[in-house]
């Protein structure tokens, strides 16, 4: 074993040898002690009841628009003519954004060999599996008959002989994200069984006996079974690697397909996926930076491992940055005076600010990064990845609303404003996002324990 | 538990040594037979050679480009096992200075303003466009200017001009500052020139993106001046990145067959090229099908009209067929596999066919632009043939002219052990 | 085998535990070269350099994935072949339509959902291959009931050489495992009296599994039958939708107050309004009236309705010039047959392409009631003549298109023929919406010129000879 390091910095550049990952002279036993403590303890921290109970009256607040938006209709919320897609779609892509860090994390650095990923994993991919939900609620109830939801799906009818149409982007969307919530999900228990083992084993009650141990499935960590484990875990990734990016492509592909100005162009693919790898990001460190302070998981959770993720925040957003220049560019470039009215509304027209608050969240703000000391204060970052978040949910409330306020026929020309209604669901889905989001705090392993132990003795690659 | 290996070049040969005095003549005379011959069959339509010219021209670019990228991602993510590797990579991007030497024979004749390589050179290109597609993009509204006019503030030969000879400032000030610091640390071991070099990844990064969106508008995209898309530079990314892969592997594969760097390179590390090979060239795919996709679903005629020749032209068709077989499914299939990486002679032979087709793209990308004038398909092996290996051996003259007796493997940089001790599970 | 003097249990391996991985790899490669090979080894964490220590040869998982991807592929693309290509199969037919001006089976566009299906399948295979392979979930599990093994998902490490081994000796293994670094080696055993599922619960578990089949079953019945209850509207107000529908009445606003006093929904054109592309001011060519042709004064404000139903704007042109049609049987006794033209309107060219023309649309469409041959022996006129004999029916014979009064220039001009067609006359229904203008015009010289060759009928149907089953002859099929 390598010598053991007690660095309380750990952010360090030094070629000659990697930083730790694991701080505070760490052995297997005290990170299985720190990461079970959470969920052994008969009373968390009096602020996860604090925000358990604002979660779940959010979560309340949103069940009780569902009911009323199904009760009345879509007509509650702000969608008119000609701006069709409004807030739901808005939060949906920006919800299923958020997912896509999850697998980022756990498949493509998986894939680079980024080891510091161990102990960002699971909480990145229990947030994916959230946020998936909340994305998948808001089409769910926008197809109007909630109650028909399964003719999405190819369902044999006998006597409709009715099937969904397989050439419309929106299928693809229910194909994307339903294989994606279903493989998220699949990578995320799998990843846990080990972990949900030791809790197994560590039990004291007959119910979490049971519970986790059918939950477990018979875990023993045996080298046969940790061998096709293993194998099976690089499989899913190099499967998740290309599925995380067709989602985010398909999602694209709704706009893009399309021939409405500003929102056909060929970049969006790379680049909304970009977009959602940001803002996935900037969620992960927002929940992460107060998760490690509740629970003291510092030296699991170190300096190095945000600032990591602050510099793919960095990069991400300035991937997004530059899709915004090629677009302005290319639309005065193509000659086609449609598209160029297009961009030029977005920046000048009758929702500039919305674009403006767009621009300073995602390519000026994340700039701060370039600071060492921006990015390696845990207070301060939050605040930047919140106004990252900001950001890329009006990234794409100004791509859906100004190109359909501003359509081919000027006639229907119109302003759109949200509802009551729509702001409080984009505000109950975060309710119902942290609601899980705590649930899995309390109840599951936070933090990839088996695959922190394997690095510890390591140094970062 | 791990074999550690001391962080020593331990190959007898670790450089071109004399091979660089002998390759040079020769590859430069064949680079010099094979144009001239092109040359000679293209007198009656110099148009042509010119065209087979560029294809060339932007398959070594893209090649140069992706080493470029190479050593710039290997510094920003701290990379270690990539070492041994990152000096032919370094060689590769320093090669970008010749390069611009042979783009003056593109060059020169738009600043004379010949439009024998770029319609857009002279005006009137937006009118006599054969596609239907082209006039309703073209169609001036009321207070509009003719489409050319507009352009012309950005397609100028004296704009052009200054662009590419920024891009060429640009790209060859990265490029050496990285193999100068490189071949510094050889000598001193300072590890704080590998901080300096990481220090200038991250703003070097953006320069290089910066560069390579505009240069390849610049340089391919604009041979159809009235297509447009803003995947194009993405496109030509992903392509590039990937041949750096394959050609690097292909240049490590050589040397040790030739007895060079025998020790350092290991098969571990072909192990990884192959997953980059692997792993861009479904890149590749997915950025090619989504551009397709884009414009094929939305149908606009002003963009349609590109992919239409290119896929409804019985030989382009063909070559469509070929790009799509060719750079995607067979490498896919080929080098799943753990144990086809792991084959260094297999690995290569797949890197050569790959390269092959990162060809056939950019042939695919250009040429139906020389054919777009009489809208056929035209295929003049004895023209395009000797141009391409002509170019390659001149291409090869230049790497040997970089790489000279210089140390084929960083000696002394500080992630050395790392790279010579890297396992793939 | 050694087997254990304690009937209850049995000896199922020797557990040594290690304190850390490396000593754990020691022991199992010491172990492996002794020749033990029903060994396993067990750690928190997957421990590099095991795989080749305990003799582990790669799983054959990959394969597995590959194969199931490749039948994805074909599944993914099958599935939007049939459902959007294929609708010719007699059990859940799929559905082509035509959509943005996409083929039915457009592959670009069924690239992404056969992507998803790929996916999706390769991952279920992964994961259940996965477990499946490692022979989990596994009910229960000797080592589980070792108080030592509980740290094995901790901080701690295990060898288990099980009793199957050839060389597993109880004493020899033992000293071996000591010496070989365990701090502790001790005996797993196994409960034999109750390492079976209770009886009840397998039985709970089948009874279960019925149950839960038969709500999913009940629906699917009920999908095919039909109920005398009419069926539940969970969102009334979705089914009826309170909205304004064109040509209907206006819902109400508020109890009693409408849209407009006449309760409709929108407002009636403007007389004279034309709908686009229903201009059809060539009267010659559309109506078969002559361009100079004005209608007399006596005609009534208060016609007879159109045997045609439709409400196009075409009609409200012509209503305005042409004379009332009767539908009742005494023929109309002031026609005034000067209106029809006499000649082929510009436009329509007679030759052999139009009659040929002419004579494909008559068989199909005339020939039915008057028979190939205008002979007004058509097959459905035959049966209808047949019904009419026994009474079942009421029937109007089909013209002979040979009748001198029919075959008569002066009485039966070009236009009044192209009107009958269009409009129908007497019992004949109207073919206006069938037959497009120039067909009908290709009709009517088909017409003429078998009037003219006078062709014998070419078949003689005998209608007490045909077991054809009972036509239920609508009135519009018939001819005058």
């Amino acid at each position: 074993m390598a010598t053991v390091n007690n660095y309380l910095d750990n952010t360090y550049d030094d070629p000659d040898h990697r930083a730790p990952l694991v701080l505070g002279g760490m052995t297997y036993t005290t990170v299985t002690e720190t990461v079970v403590a959470p969920w052994e303890t008969d009373k968390p921290p009096r602020v996860w009841y604090l925000l358990f109970a604002t979660a779940v009256c959010l979560l309340m607040m949103l069940g009780a628009c569902i009911m009323h938006l199904l009760l009345k209709g879509v007509g509650v919320w702000g969608n008119s003519n000609p701006t069709y897609w409004a807030f739901p779609i808005v939060n949906f892509v920006f919800w299923v954004g958020i997912g896509h860090a999850g697998t980022l994390i756990s498949a493509i650095l998986f894939l680079f060999r980024q080891n510091w990923r161990t102990s960002i994993n699971r909480a990145a991919e229990a947030m994916t599996i959230f946020a998936v939900i909340c994305a998948g609620m808001f089409p769910g109830i926008h197809i109007g008959r909630v109650w028909a939801f399964y003719w999405l799906f190819p369902v044999p009818t006998e006597h409709l002989a009715m099937w969904p149409n397989f050439r419309s982007p929106l299928l693809w969307d229910v194909f994307a994200v339903g294989t994606y919530a279903t493989v998220s999900l699949l990578f995320w228990y799998m990843g846990m069984v080990p972990d949900i083992a030791t809790f197994r084993d560590r039990s004291k009650t007959k119910t979490k006996k049971l519970i986790y141990g059918l939950l477990s499935l018979g875990w023993t960590g045996s080298a046969r079974n940790w061998h096709r484990y293993e194998i099976a875990y690089t499989i899913l990734a190099a499967l998740a690697t290309p599925l995380v990016l067709s989602v985010h492509t398909i999602v694209s592909f709704d706009f893009a397909v399309s021939q409405v100005p500003g929102w056909h162009t060929t970049i969006f693919p790379p680049y909304f996926v970009a977009g959602a790898i940001f803002s996935g990001f900037a969620m992960v460190v927002t929940l992460l930076v107060p998760a490690r302070a509740i629970y003291g998981l510092q030296n699991l959770i170190t300096l190095r491992h945000l600032e990591n993720m602050n510099k793919i925040i960095m990069a991400t957003g300035m991937m997004v940055g530059t899709a915004y220049g090629i677009e302005f560019f290319i639309a005065w470039y193509s000659g086609v005076p449609w598209e160029g009215f297009a961009f030029y509304n977005r920046a000048f027209g009758n929702y500039w600010w919305a674009y403006w608050i767009m621009v300073s969240c995602n390519v000026i703000i994340p700039q701060l990064f370039w600071f060492k000391w921006c990015r390696t204060t845990p207070w301060f970052m939050v605040i930047v990845c919140i106004f990252v978040n900001i950001g890329m949910w009006f990234e794409r409330f100004v791509i859906t609303v100004t190109s359909l306020c501003r359509d081919f026929l000027p006639s229907s020309w119109a302003y759109f404003y949200p509802t009551s209604i729509d702001i409080m669901m984009l505000v109950g889905s975060f309710g119902l996002f942290m609601t899980l989001f705590l649930l899995f705090c309390r109840f599951l392993p936070i933090i990839a324990m088996s695959e922190v132990k394997g690095v510890i003795p390591l140094e970062e690659h | 538990m791990h074999q550690t290996r001391p962080a020593k070049i331990t190959s007898p040969i670790f450089s071109l040594k004399d091979g660089y005095v002998r390759t040079i003549p020769l590859a430069l005379i064949v680079g010099a037979a094979g144009v001239g011959a092109s040359l000679f069959f293209s007198l009656t339509d110099l148009r042509r050679f010119y065209y087979i010219y560029l294809v060339n021209f932007c398959f070594l670019l893209s090649i140069v480009v992706g080493c470029l990228f190479f050593v710039t991602i290997a510094h920003l993510t701290r990379a270690g096992w990539s070492v041994t590797v990152r000096r032919i990579a370094e060689f590769y991007a320093a090669c970008i200075t010749p390069l611009f030497i042979l783009f003056l024979p593109i060059l020169i004749p738009v600043l004379m303003n010949s439009d024998v390589v770029y319609p857009w050179v002279h005006g009137g290109w937006s009118q006599h466009d054969k596609t239907e597609a082209a006039a309703i993009a073209g169609l001036p509204l009321a207070e509009r200017p003719p489409i050319e006019v507009m352009k012309a503030a950005y397609l100028n030969p004296y704009f052009f001009g200054i662009r590419i000879v920024a891009y060429f400032l640009i790209w060859s000030a990265m490029a050496w500052f990285y193999l100068k610091t490189s071949l510094k640390q050889d000598v001193t071991g300072d590890k704080k020139l590998t901080l300096r070099m990481h220090a200038f990844s991250a703003p070097g990064m953006i320069l290089f993106a910066a560069v390579l969106v505009f240069s390849s508008f610049d340089i391919e995209m604009t041979l159809s001046p009235l297509w447009f898309s803003t995947m194009f530079p993405v496109y030509f990314f992903a392509g590039a990145a990937l041949s750096a892969w394959c050609t690097i592997t292909l240049t490590a594969s050589w040397l040790q067959q030739t007895g060079r760097v025998t020790d350092e390179i290991t098969t571990n590390h072909y192990h990884d090229l192959g997953k980059m090979m692997f792993g861009y060239g479904i890149f590749w795919g997915y950025i090619a099908f989504s551009q397709f996709l884009l414009i094929w679903y939305a149908n606009i005629p002003e963009e349609t009209f590109w992919y239409n020749q290119r896929i409804n032209q019985d030989g382009w068709r063909g070559f469509s067929i070929l790009l799509v077989a060719g750079h995607l499914f067979i490498p896919f299939f080929a080098i799943m596999g753990r144990t086809a990486r792991r084959n260094r002679k297999f690995l290569s032979a797949a890197a050569v066919f790959i390269l092959c087709m990162h060809w056939v793209d950019h042939y695919w990308l250009i040429m139906p632009e020389y054919d777009s004038v009489k809208n056929t398909f035209t295929f003049n092996p004895l023209v395009d043939l000797p141009c391409t290996v002509g170019m390659i051996a001149v291409f090869i003259a230049f790497f040997c002219l970089v790489a000279r007796d210089r140390p084929l493997v960083p000696l002394r940089d500080p992630r050395l052990g790392q790279s010579l001790n890297h396992v793939v599970h | 085998m050694s087997h254990n003097q304690n009937q209850t249990s049995k000896l199922v391996g020797l557990l040594a535990e290690f304190d850390d991985p490396d000593s754990l790899v020691q022991a199992c490669d010491q172990a492996r070269q002794y020749g033990y090979k029903v060994m396993d080894a067990y750690s928190p964490f997957p421990v590099h350099g095991i795989d080749p220590a305990i003799g582990i040869r790669r799983t054959k998982l990959p394969f597995i994935v590959l194969s199931v991807a490749l039948c994805a592929v074909c599944l993914g693309l099958g599935m939007q072949w049939y459902t959007n290509k294929y609708d010719a199969s007699p059990i859940f037919p799929g559905y082509a339509f035509k959509i943005s001006g996409k083929p039915y089976f457009s592959l670009p566009a069924n690239i992404p959902v056969t992507f998803e299906v790929i996916v999706l399948s390769s991952a279920f295979a992964t994961f259940f291959g996965m477990w499946l392979l490692n022979q989990l979930p596994r009910l229960s599990n000797p080592l589980h009931r070792m108080e030592r093994f509980k740290r094995a998902t901790n901080d701690k490490f295990f060898l288990l050489i099980e009793t199957g081994d050839a060389k597993f000796d109880r004493s020899r293994t033992a000293s071996q495992l000591q010496q070989w670094g365990a701090v502790v080696v001790e005996e797993c055993r196994q409960d034999l009296t109750d390492i079976k599922l209770p009886s009840w619960l397998k039985l709970g578990g089948v009874l279960l599994a019925v149950l839960l089949l038969l709500p999913p079953v009940m629906i699917y019945r009920a999908m095919g039958m039909t109920n005398r209850h009419p069926r539940l509207h969970f969102m009334p107000d979705m089914d009826w939708q309170h909205k304004f529908k064109a040509q209907r009445m206006s819902p109400a606003m508020a109890e009693g107050s409408y849209l407009f006093a006449d309760l409709r929904s929108a407002r009636a054109p403007v007389a004279g309004s034309v709908a686009w592309g229903h201009l059809d001011t060539d009267g010659e060519m559309y109506r078969g009236i002559k361009k100079d042709w004005k209608p007399k004064v006596t005609a009534t404000a208060n016609v007879g309705p159109s045997v045609s139903t439709s409400t196009s704007s075409q009609d409200a042109v012509a209503a305005s010039q042409e004379p009332a049609e009767k539908v009742t049987p005494p023929p109309v006794v002031e026609e005034d047959l000067t209106k029809y033209v006499t000649e082929f309107p510009e436009g329509v060219e007679v030759n052999a392409e139009l009659l040929a023309r002419g004579q494909r649309r008559f068989e199909i469409y005339c020939s039915v009631c008057h028979g190939y041959a205008g002979n007004g022996d058509g097959l459905v006129n035959a049966r209808a003549v047949a019904l009419n004999a026994t009474g079942q029916a009421t029937w109007t014979t089909a013209k002979s298109l040979h009748d001198p009064i029919v075959k008569d220039a002066e009485k039966n001009p070009l236009g009044r023929i192209f009107e009958t067609i269009s409009l129908g006359r007497n019992t004949m229904g109207p073919y206006k919406d069938q037959i497009p203008v120039a067909d009908r015009w290709a009709i009517v010289a088909y017409v003429k010129s078998l009037q003219e060759t006078g062709i014998k009928p070419l078949m003689v149907v005998d209608p007490a000879a045909t077991d054809a089953p009972a036509v239920d002859a609508a009135p519009g099929q018939t001819g005058d």
